[in-house]
């Protein structure tokens, strides 16, 4: 079983994955981060932002990109 | 004299109403014809049969063989006429109304020849009206009557058919032989109605017999117990079992079916507060007349003995339950809610609102969170079946619906039926649909398995493109792929229609090799020769609609595959007339209404974000309380954080989390972490058997209020008895919502109608008042659509432009591997439904009274498994044990059950796996190992521990005397 966080990895990496295709990194951090504003609740919002600050390894480049739009 | 203008004149058709039988099916030509029936002038569509003409003027000609919702037959020759200038008596329900016409329906000689026929029936006829289960609604004895038939000449020895044998053999109905009159109504009733020809006659005429199939008996026929020959037989022949035990009804009441997403209306037919028998009504827009066997007669769990009718309480759910007042048990429930939300703040309670329930219930239980727990913590099973289509169509094209009627696809020319399987989850659609395919539309069907779909009789056309699970994606690329490259556009529609800029990076990114059928062919598993038949098919067909399920939405890329299909319809130019369109397949009967509700964490009812200040504006106004802003919850997001000890309390009105949710030891671990579980619910299921709080839910037969189909049709559902726990859903709402402190007062559904209209802008026009007056209304209805929008996008899209969204393909993490070498995917049949909580309280347990595993035979003799066998099957989530059935249906490497009884536990194995922008769940591919074993899983065995524990807990609860609980 995955903890919360774990899960909220692989649901942002997904999303990167389904937002990349002739995109740069900036543009699917973008479309990423809007993502998650419309849909995420803040709780899990506040975990990513957390975990990219304390470590942060296994979100994708511009999975990285997307929650430090999110936290600025 | 002064003419007055009388609208009658201009078109009688025009107020034909759905009580009466007219005869024949109304015509749909436009141009009017005159004749004069028994010296009155009637003015009706050209190609109007005299019979229907007449009926339409109230001049009713006796008639047996005739029905207005099958093709005249002209067999019985009772509604003989006599027409000016011709020659002999023709029977008028074959006869075209024509203009000047001159048409007699009484005089002495049709009067005669009416009583001769008559006389040869009733000599075939047993002669026991009094006792006969049909009296009192019998046309024979009807047309005995109106004939004036007086005497029976013939005598009764002749060669009859008046010992012939009752076949029992359907629980439902009744085959009595010796009172058929070979009218062969019911055997038109199967092939045109119902689409299954499973009535044969063997001869025409007086002495012919009819019978299920190859002289079967009708169970195990090929009949799918839809009822339509039932209804269809004017005589006792074919009747209901409960007429046959409680007599004729003696009123009914309009209502809606509570099971699938085609929202069938039925005359609740009553004898007092007891349903006889469910009738489906002609004035229903949705289903014109049809059923099929859940709706018609799988009432039975409204009485069930296993009904919660009284409200219970337990401090943990390794006590027995205790009978409380309603007070005191809501007055429990708020305490905790409220003592929890103390303890772990504002966002640690949330609330499930259901797709069972009404509109009005729906919005009260979204709106008891947003405006009473203070959060947005809301989420619907929507979210487990159809979420991904609220987001991908928004996305696409500005609404998160279907665009069409039902009734739209008897003008399409090309059919695409995608992951959706219509004859078993959509039955009265299915029939639809299958009428089409008789009069020579196209078919193609995209699914791993082979559907029934395909062995439609005399179906015409049809391509099969027999996917891997969780290929969709490449699919449907490759069919835009052959779309664009070889010109098959519609460059019109496109130009006029759609955003140029996110057309242009589509087209681009589609018309790539990558994206090709001949690439894409080891991916799909598909030929690339049959893409491009498909593909070439469905763009040049003039016009095509698109038919899609759970089978395109519960994968990984569930939002990116009904992008897929909007791109497809839009770069074909199928959208915004009739027999186009984009059409989800909906599961529960309010899935559509539940989602336009504001069931979803992120949208406020009509879709609209909370983060949208002007829209969160007006319902802080309405409302009175302020609103967060952020998107709560969803209920995978939810069982996370329970098991993180975050999220601590729940209230779930009318749905199975788990059973119906994925990963069941996951769900059962989150529910275990809860702190508060209220559920209210007509059955203890799965999910109460882990609450603290149980409040007895009420049937759509027990309340007041609306379902909105597949069709975006709201249907209104009326109460015909009177709830078993004495309230409605939307009381106990209110109820709950009074006691934690935000108060509710509505005396009526219809006041909880009104205060949607007041806020959703796509129900302005929605009221109950409206609804009486026009049966039902597809929204949008307000003032741009005053009289609803049966089909959508006509002139632009809500956005505006259409938006072509990229859809690259990408492939799921759920592959197969050495350790798990087979794809398992899940769908569902017939006779049971979804959970399966009612259905499996009725006689439907019949037909399917346990799920198995159906495997292909490569991978049975791989595996030394045949039919029958217990199969063991792992997954990386978990493991059960299911029965299993060889079946071609599936291709080598992919498994398939469904999922309708909770001990099988096909959701033990399904994993977290979901879309990416929705969290729908990917219960159409697991991988998983199957093999021969010789006893249950542990978790089943764990299950039936826990589930005989809980029943008994039940069980204490009911025997012991309601007391006030010392707190
Ligand atoms: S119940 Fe339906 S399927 Fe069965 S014989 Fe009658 S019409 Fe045909
Ligand atoms: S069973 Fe009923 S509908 Fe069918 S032929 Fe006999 S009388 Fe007519
Ligand atoms: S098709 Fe659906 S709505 Fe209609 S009767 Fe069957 S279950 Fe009910
Ligand atoms: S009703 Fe016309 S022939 Fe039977």
């Amino acid at each position: 079983m995955k903890t919360q966080l774990e899960q909220l990895i692989v649901m942002i990496n997904q999303i990167v994955d389904n937002n990349s295709y002739g995109n740069t990194p900036e543009q699917t951090a973008d479309a990423t981060a809007v993502h998650l504003k419309k849909f995420w609740a803040r709780s899990m919002k506040h975990q990513i932002i957390e975990y990219l600050e304390q470590d942060g390894s296994e979100l994708q480049p511009a999975a990285k990109l997307a929650v430090q739009q999110l936290a600025g | 004299m002064i003419e007055i203008f009388d609208p009658k004149k201009q078109n009688l058709e025009l107020y034909a109403s759905p009580d009466k039988d007219y005869g024949t099916p109304p015509s749909q030509s436009e141009n009017m014809i005159s004749l004069i029936i028994d010296g009155t002038e009637i003015t009706v569509p050209e190609g109007t049969s005299v019979m229907r003409a007449a009926a339409l003027a109230d001049i009713n000609i006796p008639k047996l063989c005739a029905s207005d919702n099958l093709d005249a037959y002209g067999s019985c020759r009772l509604c003989a006429v006599q027409i000016e200038g011709r020659r002999g008596l023709p029977a008028s329900c074959t006869t075209p109304a024509e203009n000047g016409m001159k048409v007699s329906t009484q005089n002495d000689k049709l009067a005669k020849l009416r009583r001769n026929i008559m006389e040869l029936y009733i000599s075939d006829h047993p002669l026991d009206c009094l006792t006969c289960p049909a009296n009192g609604d019998c046309e024979l004895q009807d047309m005995a009557g109106a004939v004036g038939l007086r005497e029976v000449r013939y005598g009764f020895d002749g060669n009859n058919h008046l010992d012939a044998e009752k076949d029992t053999s359907n629980p439902y109905f009744t085959f009595d032989a010796s009172k058929c009159i070979a009218c062969s109504r019911c055997v038109r009733a199967c092939g045109e109605v119902q689409g299954t020809f499973a009535l044969t006659m063997d001869s025409r005429g007086f002495n012919s017999t009819i019978s299920a199939g190859q002289k079967e008996n009708f169970l195990g026929s090929e009949c799918v117990s839809c009822g339509a020959c039932v209804q269809a037989c004017p005589t006792a022949t074919l009747i209901e079992n409960k007429v046959i035990d409680k007599g004729q009804p003696e009123h009914s009441v309009v209502t809606t079916c509570a099971y699938c997403g085609v929202g069938c209306s039925f005359k609740a037919e009553m004898k007092g507060e007891e349903v006889i028998r469910m009738v489906p009504y002609k004035g229903g827009d949705a289903n014109m007349g049809h059923s099929c066997v859940k709706g018609r007669f799988a009432f039975g769990y409204a009485t069930h003995k296993d009904r919660i009718t009284e409200p219970m309480i337990r401090d943990s759910i390794d006590q027995p339950w205790q009978k409380v007042s309603w007070e005191e048990a809501i007055q429990f429930a708020a305490d905790k809610l409220k003592a929890t939300q103390e303890k772990y703040g504002r966002e640690s309670v949330g609330g499930i609102t259901s797709s069972r329930c009404t509109n009005e219930e729906t919005y009260l239980v979204q709106k008891l969170i947003r405006a009473g727990f203070g959060n947005n913590n809301t989420d619907t099973c929507a979210r487990v079946c159809h979420s991904p289509t609220g987001y991908g169509l928004k996305v696409t094209m500005g609404e998160a619906a279907g665009t069409q009627t039902f009734e739209s696809v008897l003008k399409s020319d090309a059919v695409l039926v995608i992951g959706a399987n219509p004859t078993d989850a959509h039955p009265v659609f299915g029939s639809l649909l299958r009428k089409r395919l008789r009069q020579g539309a196209k078919l193609i069907v995209v699914d791993p398995r082979e559907i029934d779909l395909l062995s439609t009789p005399h179906l015409k056309e049809a391509i099969h493109l027999q996917l891997r699970p969780g290929t969709n994606v490449a699919v449907v690329n490759a069919l835009a792929h052959v779309v664009v490259t070889e010109g098959l556009e519609d460059q019109d529609f496109i130009a006029k229609r759609c955003d140029d800029n996110d057309y242009q990076r589509w087209r681009a990114f589609i018309q790539q090799p990558e994206n090709s059928p001949e690439a894409m062919a080891d991916i799909t598993g598909v030929a690339a020769e049959d893409m491009r038949r498909a593909a070439r098919q469905f763009a040049e067909a003039g016009n095509g609609s698109i038919f899609y399920g759970l089978g395109v939405t519960e994968h990984s890329q569930g939002s990116t595959m009904v992008m897929g299909i909007a791109n497809l319809a839009m770069a074909t130019g199928n959208i915004g007339r009739e027999g186009v369109g984009v059409n989800p397949l909906r599961g529960q009967n309010n899935v559509q209404g539940s989602c336009d509700m504001g069931s979803f964490p992120h949208d406020l009812p009509g879709y609209q974000h909370v983060a949208d200040d002007d829209a969160r504006a007006r319902f802080e106004t309405e409302w009175g309380v302020s609103l967060d802003n952020e998107p709560g919850l969803r209920i995978p997001n939810m069982f996370d954080a329970a098991l993180a000890g975050q999220f601590k309390g729940m209230y779930v009105q009318g749905e199975d989390i788990a059973q119906s949710d994925p990963n069941t030891q996951h769900v059962y671990a989150a529910l275990r972490a809860l702190d508060i579980l209220v559920v209210q619910d007509i059955f203890l299921n799965e999910t109460a058997k882990f609450a603290h709080v149980l409040l007895p839910g009420s049937t759509f037969l027990e309340k007041d209020g609306t379902f909105t189909n597949a069709e975006r049709r709201i249907n209104r559902v009326r109460k015909v008895m009177t709830p078993l726990g004495g309230k409605q859903d939307w009381e106990v709402t209110m109820m709950l919502s009074n006691a934690l402190g935000y108060p509710m007062d509505y005396k009526h559904p219809s006041e909880i109608m009104d205060e949607i209209a007041r806020l959703t802008p796509t129900f302005t026009g929605v009221s109950y008042e409206k609804l009486e007056e026009m049966g039902s209304i597809q929204w949008p209805c307000n003032d741009q659509f005053p009289e609803g929008s049966p089909t959508m996008h006509v002139e632009d899209f809500p956005i505006g432009l259409g938006k072509f969204a990229v859809t690259q393909y990408v492939e799921t993490s759920e592959k197969s591997t050495s350790r798990f070498p087979l794809l398992l995917t899940t769908g569902r049949i017939l006779s049971q439904y979804n959970v399966g909580a009612q259905t499996r309280r009725t006689d439907n347990q019949y037909w399917h009274d346990e799920d198995v595993l159906e495997v292909h035979p490569s991978d049975a003799e791989l595996r030394g498994i045949s039919d029958g066998d217990w199969l063991g099957i792992t997954s990386r989530a978990g493991e059960t044990v299911m029965r299993a059935v060889i079946s071609e249906r599936m291709q080598p490497g992919v498994v398939y059950t469904t999922f309708h009884h909770p001990g099988s536990g096909a959701n033990v194995i399904t994993t977290d796996s979901s879309d990416w922008a929705t969290n729908c769940p990917e219960y159409k591919v697991t991988a998983v190992q199957v093999e021969k074993v010789t006893q249950p899983s542990e978790w089943q065995q764990s299950f039936k521990r826990f589930e005989t524990e809980q029943l008994e807990f039940l069980e204490q609860g009911r025997q012991q005397e309601e007391k006030v609980r010392v707190r």
